[in-house]
């Protein structure tokens, strides 16, 4: 039975070649992967959204499509990682500040795409729940296709673990997320403005020296992220803020922090208009709780 | 004219109402080593949305979480200076205060959970003495947990603890003199070093809570365990007596009553997180053999010489451990 309508010759061999990689695919998968492009400028025209209430609005039905396709196509690595991404996204800029519960569970969500995402790249969940040591060996394996995947896994496993800092279960994980996160350093350290910085700014900034945080260290990574980013990427001075300075009782720069990225100008860099719109608001919220924080 | 004297009339009556207002507010600024979203500090949290919402915005706590304001020593400085007026300590904190209290996490003395609680409950007047005297108002008691030996290597019997480079919260006597009674060579250390510690072989067992185990990430360097609980650590939410003493009696009285049911809670949560971390950590760890059988009694016989020596230091105190040995006999004998 066809699986197009009759095509020439010349036409079916040229498709039966450029088919050949996705031999074994249904048609359902054809025509996920064939939505790539518009999937890819949905996310690029999101990440250029301005206006708050209009990405708060379409965000979801834009992940709810992404899963539509991988109900399709639930191998699909780059659709798995755009979901690990959008669920983060979302659950971070519009839904933990009112709903921390309902962020965890999408947090979860995102957390879960992504090891489906790895799981393709070799990193099984066996091996993300046994010995650290083969974990790492296995972590060192990967190159730097497995950035994306390890980065939006590694960032929603945390946030979901800091958002039920009452179950030891979770506690437990997070020598995992760290080292997937150290892999992500180690492959490109560049990635997402810097985000793997970002995660160790937080990761040694948001906790007592008792507790294995180093101020130093975090101090390091907030510069060095904000130097790949050109300091573009508003919410490093975010982070930076509400981890690092608020751990360390710094209240002066504190607020001269997040004042400065109210102040910040719109970015050169329309890619980031949402995130830094996001980070300008959570900036806003933090400096209207400094008095209950300090 | 007139109406401008209305005016200022009314503006006295307004500063003369935020005056009186502001004399009758009552911050408790308040500390714990809790990170904020854990279980502590939810309980925390419930407790200071109380205060608030019965003393109508009068007494209010802020808090500050996760160690901003230091390790337990530094938060009962800054309590001395006036900077904070209440934090919730552990035993390490508690042996700054009233150390002797400290009888209460005496090695293998109690069997379980419900010898403590009659004990505890026994002895609670003399421990609030103990604190009043000593300049803290205890408004409610907790646990941190029961504690177990970690260690990176296994472990056939007792004596090789011996050899073992155990882990000692510097700068505390009361471990100290277990430690030394048992013939055991500790290796004192800050908290903050005990992990890179572990990772070098500077120490090989550590002492601590199954939470605080896997929370401080030293359960990845120790595989092996102790099943049975060594004791279970003491905790305390105190404020100030200055604080206490420049409330109102009735906002006394609302900090007092709030302070049963929210000791019950943090009791009963931690005992509850216990249980988890310990399903945990068994997925991870095995049984150190030599601790699977401990002989109690020979235990509880060594621990009470260290008892002695304690108090000959003037650390603990005769007259309450006298009165935890008649509760506990009481208890065992089954006469309340």
């Amino acid at each position: 039975m066809p699986l197009c309508p009759p095509l020439s010759r010349a036409a079916f061999a040229s498709l039966a070649m450029a088919l050949l990689p996705l031999s074994g695919c249904s048609t359902s998968q054809l025509v996920a992967r064939g939505a790539s492009p518009l999937i890819d400028h949905g996310v690029a025209a999101m990440n250029r959204e301005t206006d708050l209430e209009l990405a708060r609005a379409s965000i979801p039905a834009n992940l709810k499509m992404i899963e539509a396709l991988l109900l399709a196509d639930p191998g699909n690595e780059a659709y798995r990682v755009q979901a690990a991404m959008g669920f983060y996204g979302y659950a971070l800029g519009f839904v933990e500040p009112d709903d921390r519960a309902r962020a965890a569970a999408l947090y979860q969500r995102a957390r879960d795409h992504g090891l489906v995402a790895l799981d393709r790249a070799g990193v099984t969940q066996a091996m993300l729940d046994g010995d650290a040591a083969a974990l790492t060996q296995t972590l060192a394996k990967l190159d730097a296709r497995a950035v994306p995947a390890l980065f939006w896994t590694a960032s929603a496993w945390g946030k979901w673990i800091e958002l039920q800092l009452d179950d030891p279960a979770r506690l437990a994980e997070l020598p995992r997320v760290e080292a997937l996160m150290q892999r992500v350093l180690a492959l490109d350290e560049t990635y997402y403005h810097g985000g793997g910085h970002v995660f160790f700014g937080v990761y040694y900034g948001g906790r007592a020296p008792m507790f294995g945080g180093d101020f130093a260290r975090a101090a390091r990574h907030f510069d060095r992220a904000a130097a790949l980013g050109q300091n573009r990427l508003l919410w490093v001075e975010v982070y930076r803020a509400r981890y690092l300075l608020r751990q360390l009782g710094d209240r002066a720069a504190f607020h001269a922090t997040l004042k400065r990225v109210l102040d910040a100008p719109d970015s050169v860099d329309p890619d980031l208009n949402l995130a830094n719109a996001l980070a300008r608001k959570q900036a806003a919220a933090l400096l209207a709780q400094e008095e209950d924080l300090f | 004219m007139r109406r401008n004297l209305l005016k200022a009339l009314f503006a006295c009556a307004l500063w003369g109402t935020a005056v009186a207002y502001a004399a009758d507010a009552y911050v408790l600024k308040f500390a714990t080593l809790a990170p904020a979203g854990s279980t502590w500090m939810k309980a925390f949290d419930a407790w200071g949305k109380e205060l608030a919402t019965r003393s109508q915005g009068r007494l209010t706590v802020k808090f500050y979480p996760g160690g901003i304001s230091g390790d337990e020593p530094d938060m009962l400085k800054k309590i001395r200076f006036g900077q904070l007026q209440g934090a919730a300590l552990s035993g390490h904190g508690i042996g700054e205060i009233f150390p002797p209290a400290r009888i209460l996490e005496t090695p293998f003395l109690f069997r379980d959970h419900a010898e403590i609680d009659a004990v505890r409950a026994k002895i609670q007047p003399a421990i609030d003495a103990g604190f009043r005297n000593n300049r803290y108002e205890l408004v409610a008691w907790m646990e941190v947990g029961n504690i177990h030996f970690f260690s990176t290597k296994p472990l056939a019997s007792m004596d090789e603890l011996a050899r073992r480079r155990i882990w000692q919260w510097q700068g505390d006597r009361f471990i100290d003199a277990f430690f030394s009674a048992n013939g055991w060579s500790p290796v004192a250390l800050p908290i903050t070093e005990v992990y890179t510690g572990l990772s070098t072989g500077l120490v090989d067992t550590v002492v601590s809570t199954p939470l605080a185990s896997i929370a401080l990430q030293w359960a990845g360097k120790t595989p092996y365990m102790s099943t049975q609980p060594v004791a279970t650590g003491i905790g305390a939410v105190v404020v100030s007596d200055r604080f206490y003493a420049g409330l109102p009696p009735d906002l006394q009285a609302l900090l007092k009553s709030t302070g049963g049911p929210l000791s019950q809670r943090l009791i009963a949560d931690t005992r509850r997180d216990d249980l988890k971390s310990l399903a945990v950590l068994a997925q991870r760890a095995q049984p150190m053999a030599g601790l699977q059988k401990v002989d109690l009694a020979e235990q509880a016989a060594r621990s009470r010489k260290t008892v002695s020596t304690l108090e000959a230091r003037n650390y603990l105190s005769p007259e309450l451990n006298r009165q935890v040995d008649a509760a506990l006999a009481a208890h065992r004998s089954g006469s309340k």
